[in-house]
């Protein structure tokens, strides 16, 4: 238990501490938040709630996409690159508990932004939702934000690391747009509607946008999220496997 | 006794066949060095007998293990060639993290001793120079107190003054009684720190012995000369009684025989228009530099 810990603190740290996760997890959805708040009004109606519950949703969707996909997949390409995941697998430590530490260091720091978030919000911007309506929202950003994790683990299987560097954020960036994060899918030209629809991301800010409505959420984005984390794990899996017999 | 043995190893990526029946052991409670050219298959083997990677075909067994085993990870170090640092960690918090990994580990004051890096534990891993971060990878290695260290290339990247510390601490813990094992190119290593040499090249065992023992084996001389002249003249010289090899840079050659006495009146009458002759013992490179180029000509039939 005790390597665990210090394991997944070592984790933790790591990624606090890359200038990187300030600047994409932290400042930029702040500052877009900030932005979309301020442009379109925060007590201005959209989809039965208001511009600043709603872009709150999506803006912290957007930051912990980034870092679940982004920062997640470009690490661990890193970390086989140079070597170090080799010599984890020289220690007596198992290679599961030192995914599960990854995973556990990535839930704490998702936990922080969304706490920063809202508490930006609520105290920057006055956001006022029912503490039923920040609980769940909160729990489903952190929970919902698992399956990307797991697209992480995929991202990160890319040998070259440029390469990891650059579709991580190409498709954190896509996903992002595409799934109507930054503006509402409802602007879009029909087609772009309908795919987006589908997109990962739209389903997890989705779920949110319906919480902050006082909605039900709709169980098919939960269902079709839980698809994609699974299809991004046996993907993942199965490049492992096959570049394990190379 | 051997500790770490080698049986009929052959290892294949792909087409290319890294290992081709290495068998080798590497004696407990010694330093062993597996000494070849670049791209002799060491750190092919070094890898299997860390687990790292599965033999084609064979067996490397560690004591009654077989290589790769769990059970392993905690009784031995490695170096790799790589040198990660984990970044956003300092030198201390990286050591303290893997000595966490280990149920007897050494304790962090003895690991930043070892590896020089007193004065920069509290630096960032990934802001330390190449030769500080192959000083970290060995502290790294070291953290769990093996009894079996293995060091792939452990001083590329170091300068002269780390490289001598380095070995000076790698002779203390052989003093201990660890069972030793690195790779290298550099002759003067091997020849300096360890007790037992095995030479190999293209992923065969090629020669073995103790450091004395190969040097005696070979008692190689060179002649060289500069030749007045053009022409392509490496066949000719080969063609000579008692050459072994030679080796042409420009109009420098360096003639390679077991008897010089006999051949520089045999070379002076060839009537090849030569200059500026000396007559040296072969360094215990150019031996192995021949006894590789030697194997891979005659494949095997040297042995």
């Amino acid at each position: 238990m005790k390597p665990f810990i210090t394991q997944s603190t070592s984790e933790v740290l790591r990624l606090v501490r890359n200038p990187f996760f300030l600047l994409f997890s932290v400042l930029m959805p702040i500052i877009f938040y900030s932005i979309f708040a301020m442009l379109n009004g925060t007590d201005s109606a959209i989809d039965s709630t208001t511009w600043g519950a709603y872009s709150l949703m999506s803006m912290t969707a957007f930051s912990l996409i980034g870092t679940a996909a982004g920062q997640f997949g470009i690490r661990l390409a890193y970390e086989r690159k140079d070597g170090l995941l080799k010599l984890m697998m020289l220690t007596p430590l198992s290679m599961s508990a030192w995914v599960s530490a990854k995973i556990t260091a990535h839930l704490l720091v998702h936990l922080l932004i969304i706490a920063v978030m809202f508490g930006y919000s609520a105290i920057v911007f006055g956001t006022e939702m029912l503490a039923e309506q920040w609980v769940m929202c909160g729990l489903w950003l952190l929970i919902g934000s698992m399956p990307f994790l797991a697209l992480g683990i995929l991202l990160g299987t890319i040998r070259n690391t440029d390469a990891a560097t650059a579709v991580s954020n190409l498709v954190y960036m896509g996903l992002s747009i595409l799934g109507g994060l930054w503006m509402p899918l409802s602007t879009f030209p029909s087609w772009m509607q309908k795919f987006g629809a589908w997109l990962p991301s739209h389903v997890y800010a989705n779920t949110s946008w319906s919480i902050v409505a006082g909605a039900t959420a709709d169980w098919q984005d939960v269902l079709v999220l839980l698809g994609y984390g699974v299809l991004f794990i046996m993907g993942a899996l199965f490049v492992l496997s096959r570049s394990e017999n190379a | 006794m051997g500790l770490i043995v080698f049986d009929r190893v052959e290892k294949k990526y792909g087409n290319r066949e890294a290992l081709r029946g290495l068998s080798v052991t590497f004696p407990r409670g010694k330093v062993t060095a597996l000494l070849g050219p670049n791209g002799a298959g060491k750190t092919t083997a070094v890898s299997i007998l860390l687990g790292l990677s599965k033999a084609t075909k064979g067996t490397v067994r560690v004591g009654e293990l077989q290589a790769g085993d769990r059970a392993l990870r905690e009784r031995m170090g490695a170096m790799l060639q790589e040198t990660p640092a984990a970044d956003g960690l300092r030198v201390r918090e990286m050591l303290q993290l893997f000595r966490g990994y280990y149920r007897e580990p050494l304790p962090l004051d003895q690991l930043l001793v070892i590896s020089g890096l007193e004065q920069k534990a509290n630096r960032r891993a990934s802001s330390l120079s190449g030769g500080e971060k192959r000083r970290l990878a060995f502290a790294l290695a070291m953290a769990g107190n093996p009894e079996i260290i293995v060091l792939d290339e452990p001083t590329n990247g170091m300068d002269v003054e780390s490289r001598m510390r380095f070995w000076d601490v790698i002779k203390v813990y052989a003093i201990q009684g660890k069972t030793i094992l690195f790779t290298t190119h550099y002759l003067e290593e091997a020849d300096a720190v360890a007790d037992h040499i095995a030479v190999i090249a293209e992923g065969h065992l090629i020669a073995e012995g103790t450091p004395q023992s190969l040097k005696s084996a070979f008692p190689m001389r060179k002649i060289t000369f500069r030749m007045a002249g053009d022409g392509i003249m490496e066949q000719k010289l080969l063609a000579l009684p008692c050459v072994m090899d030679v080796k042409m840079n420009g109009h420098q050659v360096e003639l390679f025989s077991e008897d010089t006495d006999r051949l520089l009146p045999l070379l002076l009458k060839s009537g090849i228009p030569i200059t500026d002759i000396q007559v040296h013992a072969a360094k215990l490179d150019d031996v192995f530099q021949q006894l590789t180029r030697t194997y891979t000509e005659n494949r095997g039939s040297i042995r």
